[in-house]
């Protein structure tokens, strides 16, 4: 299971502040935290800070910079702005990439698809077009061959397409939570190629003891194939349970990984 | 019996029970009338329909907002009381149209253009609702103009904005800067909300408030309404 560490989010309070008054200390420190914690990439959105849309684009290419010097694992540029992530591949010297996110829309689908294609980036896929969240599997799947079939005719392999199916908070819609899983089954089989990817805290939006709602939820989808999820990597825990993850599901072989988490000191029960 | 009858109604929008067959946050209540039931027994009993709302459901709807508010309820608790509370109003909804008992007001909501976040925008929705308003929901991705016409059509007394996204946020200001163009910008109460806005971000863009969650908007509309009278 790929870890892509979420903590570097604008819409984050401390991010946020972090990035308006240009706290490249703190920023520096959260992405190394995460890294060493074991995260496969860092995710890094630097939303608008607090001024205008122009400014978007250079608060990315600023914080980029910030996140490279500290670590230098992989980047997963978090944007919906064609110019923003342009100028963040344009920025990032490192050779695996990953970009976040686009979804089943015509127009994104070619501007941001020739960028990945370009620089050979992972790009994360949401299934849903302009009209939201669709409530189905069947309509999640529809915008996946949206996705598939546009991402390929610009170049891009089916191994950087990342799926993400969509989690929407268990506590809005009790049925939602097997239509991930479902759709992230049906993603499998068809794009065998293809990643899954969720953001694995949305499971348990506005209930209590969500840390035990979302680790259970990420052993359900590494059952039904999930590749990669978006979390919190200095929550060891939640950690844990990705090693466990690995190794109920054939990725560990020879429990290696496990046992040397054990030995680590860094399972957390 | 009118009165056991209202303080039944309050207790079981707080329980969340929309009808018998729903056991309630505390348990062993299936079988017992629900909201539904009882709503329509305090109307067989002649009981005002103002008194079915304020004392019923809108008093009941309040005790759940504090007990959101002190984490002892969660969404899905506020979610099904509300639920209730919206059932009721789908029964009373016609008297109360043939009746003289005015709303609170006509409030619109939409999330922002470029953004498809709906789940905050309807949980304020379906509160504002229970809370005695007649809400106008304009849906997701809405564009800018869309509310302007509809402010200028329907001359709603608020209108609440949503945005999740740092970059679609700033189209509530562009929401506000058109409203002013068009000459309606003293017409209309603006709220806003979602998890990129904030206190400061509200003054920042000139709009009336900004809501930290749905019971919170209701206080709010509350306020306003009550400056009005």
């Amino acid at each position: 299971m790929l870890v892509i560490g979420e903590r570097i989010n604008a819409s984050n309070k401390s991010v946020g502040q972090a990035i308006a008054s240009k706290d490249e200390e703190f920023l520096a420190k959260l992405a190394k935290a995460q890294a060493d914690a074991g995260a496969d990439f860092v995710d890094v959105n630097a939303g608008v800070g607090f001024d205008a849309r122009e400014n978007a684009t250079a608060t990315m290419e600023w914080l980029i910079d910030i996140v490279q010097r500290a670590t230098d694992r992989p980047l997963a540029i978090d944007s919906d702005d064609p110019d923003t992530v342009q100028a963040a591949l344009r920025k990032y010297r490192g050779d695996t990439v990953m970009i976040n996110s686009v979804n089943a829309e015509p127009e994104r689908l070619e501007v941001i698809g020739r960028l990945a294609a370009e620089s050979q980036a992972s790009l994360v896929a949401l299934l849903m077009g302009k009209g939201g969240i669709p409530s189905t599997v069947e309509e999640r799947l529809a915008a996946s061959e949206v996705i598939m079939t546009h991402l390929t005719s610009l170049g891009v392999k089916e191994e950087q397409v990342f799926f993400d199916p969509l989690v929407i908070p268990i506590s809005v819609d009790s049925t939602q939570g097997i239509i991930t899983l479902k759709t992230i089954e049906q993603i499998k089989s068809r794009y065998p190629a293809a990643k899954t990817v969720v953001g694995l805290s949305n499971i348990s939006f506005g209930l209590p003891n969500r840390g035990m709602v979302n680790r259970a939820f990420l052993l359900m989808a590494a059952y039904a194939g999930l590749d990669a999820a978006i979390l919190d990597p200095l929550d060891a825990k939640v950690m844990s349970l990705v090693k466990v993850a690995d190794l109920l599901t054939g990725k560990d072989a020879a429990c290696r990984g496990f046992i040397r988490a054990h030995r680590k000191g860094i399972l957390a029960d | 019996m009118s009165e056991d009858i209202i303080a039944t109604l309050k207790e079981n929008v707080i329980q969340g029970r929309k009808s018998l067959e729903d056991e309630g946050i505390d348990e062993d209540l299936t079988g017992t009338p629900g909201v539904v039931e009882l709503t329509q027994s305090a109307l067989d009993n002649n009981i005002p329909l103002d008194v079915i709302v304020t004392q019923g459901l809108t008093a009941g709807m309040e005790v759940v907002g504090e007990k959101f508010a002190t984490k002892e309820y969660f969404i899905p608790d506020m979610l099904a009381s509300a639920e209730a509370v919206g059932a009721a109003m789908d029964i009373l909804k016609p008297l109360l149209d043939a009746s003289n008992v005015e709303t609170k007001g006509k409030f619109a909501i939409a999330t922002v253009k470029g953004d498809i976040h709906d789940i905050g925008k309807n949980i304020v929705a379906i509160l504002l609702r229970g809370a005695g308003y007649e809400v106008q929901d304009l849906g997701i991705d809405v564009p800018t103009e869309k509310i302007v016409e509809m402010v200028r059509e329907e001359k709603p007394d608020y209108i609440g904005l949503s945005a999740l996204l740092t970059t679609t946020m700033v189209n509530m200001g562009e929401v506000i800067e058109a409203l002013k163009e068009n000459g309606l910008r003293d017409k209309v109460k603006v709220l806003i909300g979602g998890a990129a806005v904030s206190d400061e971000y509200a003054c920042e863009i000139g709009a009336d408030a900004y809501c930290v969650d749905g019971f919170h908007a209701v206080k709010v509309l509350d306020a306003f309404h009550q400056a009005k009278a």
